[in-house]
């Protein structure tokens, strides 16, 4: 038992090492002289942090980090909030037509992407909102996770309390807010993380939206770093692509339980 | 399972409450995912290339043209490709994963469920730059490993065929976690007795696999199996723009992927139109499947 426990470890860290071996090239890369790239299959080849410096001065990358950070925030507020309130109406109250409004929430989810964009894309320019931060925003508050996880928490949540805040008057934004809400904070810090780090990955839609330079976001900047004169420059590139990929394994790694939970309950929960 | 009647002091709400609650969320609905929906199957009767004022209607010429089109075969072959693909690497794959993760001390499990997370954590478009430096020709690691084994590596990019499979591979790696977790969770979540019951009438092995595990597993493979189908294309669409833009010669790119090209690129906004109104209906099958699974009230969904 014990042999076959060791195996089974020693096969799944190979598997685990496989997984993040992309990583461990893009930050020995990053790190690489110039002259040492492509030197050796391995990772790593040698320390220096001139790609870091080269970029952080050739490149507005404090501004990108801005932009991303501003939509990433409005996104992820904005996605908490909005279904914050839809999911509490879905416990809250027994109403007509409530299982067909649902059902736009969960359909939406499965809806792909690239259907949207082009009629959001048209909304958007109209509406002369290119290039600015609603209209980078708001076509991505299309809340149907957070309604299906937050409704799905909810209705885990002791119905004695609620009853019982209930009956003392504690009724609409009280009791969402007062007793609801921070009852369930772990779920909500999840939700709006999950949330915050998707935006920060975001690329199709700031790539459309968002074409001027300096409204670019970390994932486009790379891109059109990578396109242009980053193409060839392994090293600045890859320097470039861990300071834009490093806030949200940051965030991950110092939240990991409660996101992944998170995760998990919004899969299969019997 | 937890009843669904509510206390009688629970039903008394003012009745506009719950729609006001729900009208924030269901205006961004409405604007971004329905009114594109319905605009989408208008603009497919029509030719237009997003700028010009006019917009002619053109009936269903648009569809007639896709269906008659040998390279719009090709890309729906392609499609099913990355399907096919995707059931091996976030299906099969993160399934037998989960259970050997499953067989190890829990504090272990801890730590290859962060492990195998991580790559979900990383944007799609930095990690597939990282991919195109492992896959460059001659020079980048995956080359200079294979020359090490004495096998001269293919152009992993840029051969037809291996340049499917390569992009898939990217997509695979980027969401395999996210199905491993879910896995786990379902096979975390069967009921202990039971299997602990079955242990001891002797089933073992490959018949408590196949007797007990299965059966009670079957939710979490339905589930599963349906994401990872309708997630694929989604998946590999930033891989495939990143690393090949479709290339070479079209063999990496899919139905997702080729509307995006013909609305953003070519700005044939009809054409574009058409191919998400198709994409709609082929999801329409498993949407209606997957919507049935998650809002069941038996334990089988997750509500």
């Amino acid at each position: 038992m014990a042999r076959r426990r060791a195996w089974l470890a020693a096969l799944l860290g190979a598997a685990a090492l496989f997984n993040l071996a992309p990583f461990l090239y893009q930050v020995g890369l990053s790190l690489a002289p110039s002259e040492r790239i492509f030197s050796s299959p391995w990772p790593f080849m040698g320390f220096t942090l001139d790609h870091y410096r080269y970029v952080l001065e050739k490149l507005p990358m404090w501004q990108y980090a801005w932009n991303t950070l501003v939509f990433a925030l409005g996104v992820s507020l904005g996605h908490l909030l909005l279904s914050l309130l839809a999911a509490y109406a879905f416990v809250r109250y027994r109403f007509p037509l409530q299982e067909a409004l649902f059902a736009l929430f969960l359909v939406s989810l499965m809806v792909p992407f690239v259907v949207t964009y082009l009629p959001s894309y048209l909304l958007v320019a109209k509406m002369g909102l290119l290039n600015t931060f609603p209209g980078l925003i708001l076509p991505m508050l299309t809340a149907g996770y957070g309604v299906f996880l937050l409704r799905q928490h909810f209705r885990h949540f002791p119905r004695e309390i609620l009853e019982a805040a209930l009956v003392d008057g504690a009724d609409g934004f009280a009791l969402l807010f007062r007793i609801l809400a921070p009852a369930s904070l772990p779920t909500l810090v999840a939700l709006f993380l999950i949330a915050l780090i998707g935006a920060w990955n975001q690329f199709v839609w700031p790539g459309l939206v968002a074409n001027r330079p300096d409204m670019y976001v970390l994932t486009v900047a790379v891109q059109r770093f990578a396109g242009g004169e980053g193409g060839s420059a392994w090293g600045p590139l890859m320097a470039a692509s861990v300071i834009a990929t490093l806030p949200a394994f940051l965030l991950f790694l110092l939240f990991r339980r409660v996101v992944l939970e998170t995760f998990m309950e919004g899969g299969v929960r019997a | 399972m937890r009843s669904r009647a509510l206390g009688e002091a629970w039903r008394r709400g003012l009745e506009p409450a719950p729609y006001l609650y729900l009208a924030p969320a269901l205006l961004f609905l409405g604007l971004f995912v329905y009114w594109p929906l319905l605009y989408n199957g208008w603009l497919s009767l029509h030719e237009w290339n997003l700028v010009s004022p006019d917009r002619r209607f053109v009936g269903l010429a648009n569809f007639a043209a896709l269906f008659q089109d040998p390279g719009f075969h090709r890309l729906l072959w392609q499609t099913l490709l990355y399907v096919l693909l995707a059931l091996v690497g976030n299906f099969a794959l993160p399934l037998l994963l989960a259970l050997a993760t499953l067989a190890l001390p829990p504090r272990w499990q801890d730590l290859f469920q962060t492990l195998f997370f991580l790559p979900t954590v990383a944007a799609a478009s930095v990690a597939s730059l990282v991919w195109l430096y492992l896959y460059l020709p001659a020079v980048g690691p995956l080359a200079q490993l294979l020359r090490g084994l004495g096998v001269e590596a293919p152009e992993f990019l840029g051969d037809p065929a291996w340049a499917l499979p390569a992009v898939a591979l990217v997509a695979n790696w980027k969401y395999l976690g996210f199905h491993y977790l879910v896995a786990l969770a379902g096979i975390r979540a069967l009921p202990r007795e039971v299997l602990e019951a079955a242990r001891v009438d002797g089933a073992e092995g490959w018949s408590l696999g196949r007797r007990v595990l299965l059966p009670l597993l079957a939710p979490t493979l339905v589930f599963l199996f349906l994401s990872t189908v309708t997630s694929a294309l989604d998946y590999a669409f930033i891989p495939v723009d990143v690393m090949t833009q479709g290339g070479p010669f079209g063999t990496t790119s899919n139905l997702i992927y080729a509307t995006y090209q013909e609305a953003f690129r070519f700005f044939r906004a009809g054409v574009a139109a058409a191919q998400a109104v198709l994409l709609v209906g082929i999801f329409a099958v498993f949407v209606v499947w997957q919507y049935r699974l998650l809002s069941r009230k038996d334990g089988y969904g997750p509500s």
